[in-house]
């Protein structure tokens, strides 16, 4: 049994190292397209700049302006280097390769998540190593205490997986609808207003805050931003509770609709 | 003795196809009121293939012939029937089966796009979780066989549709599969390249005993590879035979090429039933229908006009025989 658990370790670690490798092969091409994080946390940064000097205040709720800068890179490596494999997937029923990736003896969606680390490593890397000189230049350095970040690493852990389960459930859509797009759009919109990708959810009214906080978009973004920047055990708790609670409501939801799913598939080309 | 790879019976595939009549008004009702209209892509057949055996499993575009592979290999669900590939259900036994089967789709790669086919065949390797001696030996004779040494640290995308397809299908054999799937495995390339993927088809079914599914429009790999052929059209399968049964079958016409030892006149043949396809100063390209006129009868003829230094008798290319088939 643990040979076959090294061996199963040593199949999906090989499949992230290739799309690592991969990643590297156009490292300058993904590193172009990453390179907008440095235009947005430079708008972030005056943006915000200005609403604490119009508030004249140098904390909101609880957020030092140096917080709140380096609350925006974290989200926005959270969003930016997420891994697509929803695309991926509907690609995949497009041009008829699925007939090749789901034939292989491997779970289907396992192989996406060990594709996607390889992704998001390089993705998430490029973002933040791009958006550091700006933060470091306008926020200086992050207080966050080392021995808070085994526990935002965790959290950060969760909240890759929350994301893996919902773009899986959109990226299966593709074996019955083919294009994802909208479906994808709709998530990213929520994620920007309710996960607190657009402005931190300790800014919203109390009365979305709160409903924020419940829903699942918030898990993935604003989560490990704000852990990030003013690290608390108990919102830790409750963060991660919250996590593992999603994960199996959509890992259950994941569950029965990739049974749906491949039983529906229709792929181009016969 | 040899066991069965594949036992399908009854086997049915349909799919719900969207349908949207022509032009804006046609695609404003399409929104409202969207029509869908049931295709039938596999229509009810069955067959059987042994271990060891070549089939080519061929028909005209849409005919139902990567559908059908789709659903051998666990891919598809069908709609109906059942098969049997290797003794296990394929959409059900789908990862299992994966150790024991390889596909090679001819027009979609599975080679990592920015990276060396080596890169590929070693993840194949961790997928196939093959012992790593074991699959550097196999990889080198594979490498070998294909001759594509030189071309295993150049990137997928630098490299030539036919150097492409001998790395794809050493990627498909890397685990040593016991059936393989290879649907139009020769299309686009040149004639080495169709000789040297045929080569290493025939030395695998020979040597190693590779059951080998094959589909093609090419009449050559169906003619040097298989013995026997299964023809599908809409779904149906409309011929299960051997490869030569079929070329007697259909082939009752015959060319004659002809050289002369004598400069001809130009009105030497003429004979009932028989056209002439090409008069040349020396020569002459005949054809013509063997139930309607006897080959010897044709040739005793060709043989009074003048002395021959040269005589051909020979099939029309299989396609042309399929053509025909298609379209009774």
């Amino acid at each position: 049994m643990l040979n076959q658990l090294r061996i199963t370790i040593i199949k999906y670690g090989a499949i992230s190292l290739t799309n690592l490798q991969n990643q590297l092969a156009y490292v300058w091409d993904v590193a172009g397209r990453s390179a907008m994080i440095i235009f947005f946390m430079f708008i972030f940064t005056q943006l915000w700049t200005a609403v604490y000097e119009s508030q004249e205040t140098a904390v909101i709720a609880g957020l030092t302006l140096s917080n709140t800068i380096w609350y925006f890179i974290i989200a926005e490596v959270m969003e930016l280097g997420k891994p697509r494999h929803d695309i991926r997937i509907s690609e995949e029923v497009k041009d008829g390769s699925i007939a090749y990736t789901m034939g292989r003896p491997y779970n289907y969606l396992v192989y996406h998540l060990a594709n996607g680390v390889g992704e998001a490593a390089v993705r998430m890397g490029l973002v933040f190593l791009l958006g550091l000189p700006v933060v470091i230049y306008y926020a200086g350095l992050p207080t966050v205490a080392a021995r808070h970040l085994p526990a935002v690493f965790l959290v950060v852990v969760l909240a890759m997986l929350l994301d893996f389960f919902v773009f899986s459930i959109i990226g299966l859509l593709a074996f019955v609808t083919e294009d994802i797009f909208s479906f994808r759009l709709i998530y990213q919109k929520l994620v920007f207003i309710l996960g607190g990708l657009m402005i931190p959810l300790d800014f919203l009214p109390d009365w979305l805050h709160r409903i924020a906080r419940i829903l699942p978009f918030s898990l993935t973004t604003y989560a490990p931003a704000k852990l990030f920047v003013a690290f608390d055990a108990a919102q830790f708790r409750q963060i991660v509770s919250s996590q593992v609670v999603w994960l199996l409501i959509i890992g259950a939801i994941l569950y029965r609709q990739y049974r749906w799913a491949v039983r529906r598939l229709t792929v181009n080309g016969g | 003795m040899n066991g069965l790879a594949v036992d399908v019976s009854g086997l049915v595939k349909t799919f719900q196809v969207k349908q949207k009549a022509p032009g804006l008004r046609g695609s404003w009702r399409a929104v409202w009121q969207p029509a869908v209209k049931e295709v039938t892509a596999v229509a009810d057949i069955s067959f059987t293939l042994e271990e060891g055996e070549i089939l080519a499993f061929i028909g005209p575009n849409g005919a139902g012939k990567s559908t059908t592979i789709k659903m051998l290999t666990g891919i598809l669900y069908p709609s109906g029937g059942q098969a049997s590939v290797l003794g296990y259900t394929p959409w059900q036994d789908r990862r299992t089966l994966g150790f024991h089967i390889g596909s090679v789709f001819g027009q979609k790669p599975q080679l990592w796009y920015h990276l060396p086919a080596e890169d590929t065949f070693r993840l194949f390797a961790r997928i196939y979780e093959l012992d790593m001696a074991a699959f550097r030996q196999r990889r080198d004779f594979l490498v070998e066989a294909f001759d594509i040494g030189h071309l295993l640290q150049i990137p997928v995308r630098k490299l030539s549709l036919g150097q492409r397809m001998k790395c794809e299908i050493t990627a498909s054999l890397l685990h040593r599969p016991r059936i393989i799937f290879l649907d139009e495995p020769t299309i686009g390339l040149d004639v080495v390249a169709k000789q040297q993927i045929r080569d290493a088809i025939t030395y695998l079914n020979e040597e190693e005993n590779t059951t080998i599914f094959l589909t093609s429009h090419d009449a050559g790999d169906i003619e040097k590879l298989s013995r026997r052929v299964i023809i599908i059209n809409h779904g149906r399968l409309i011929y299960d035979g051997r490869t030569s049964a079929l070329k007697r079958q259909y082939l009752t016409r015959k060319r004659i090429d002809v050289r002369f030892a004598e400069r001809l006149n130009g009105d030497e043949l003429i004979l009932p039933g028989v056209t002439i396809l090409k008069r040349g100063t020396y020569g002459l390209k005949l054809e013509f229908d063997s139930r309607a006129v006897p080959v010897e009868q044709v040739v005793q003829q060709i043989m009074a006009v003048k002395p021959t230094q040269d005589i051909n008798i020979a099939d029309p290319p299989l396609e042309e025989i399929i053509r025909d088939i298609y379209q009774a």
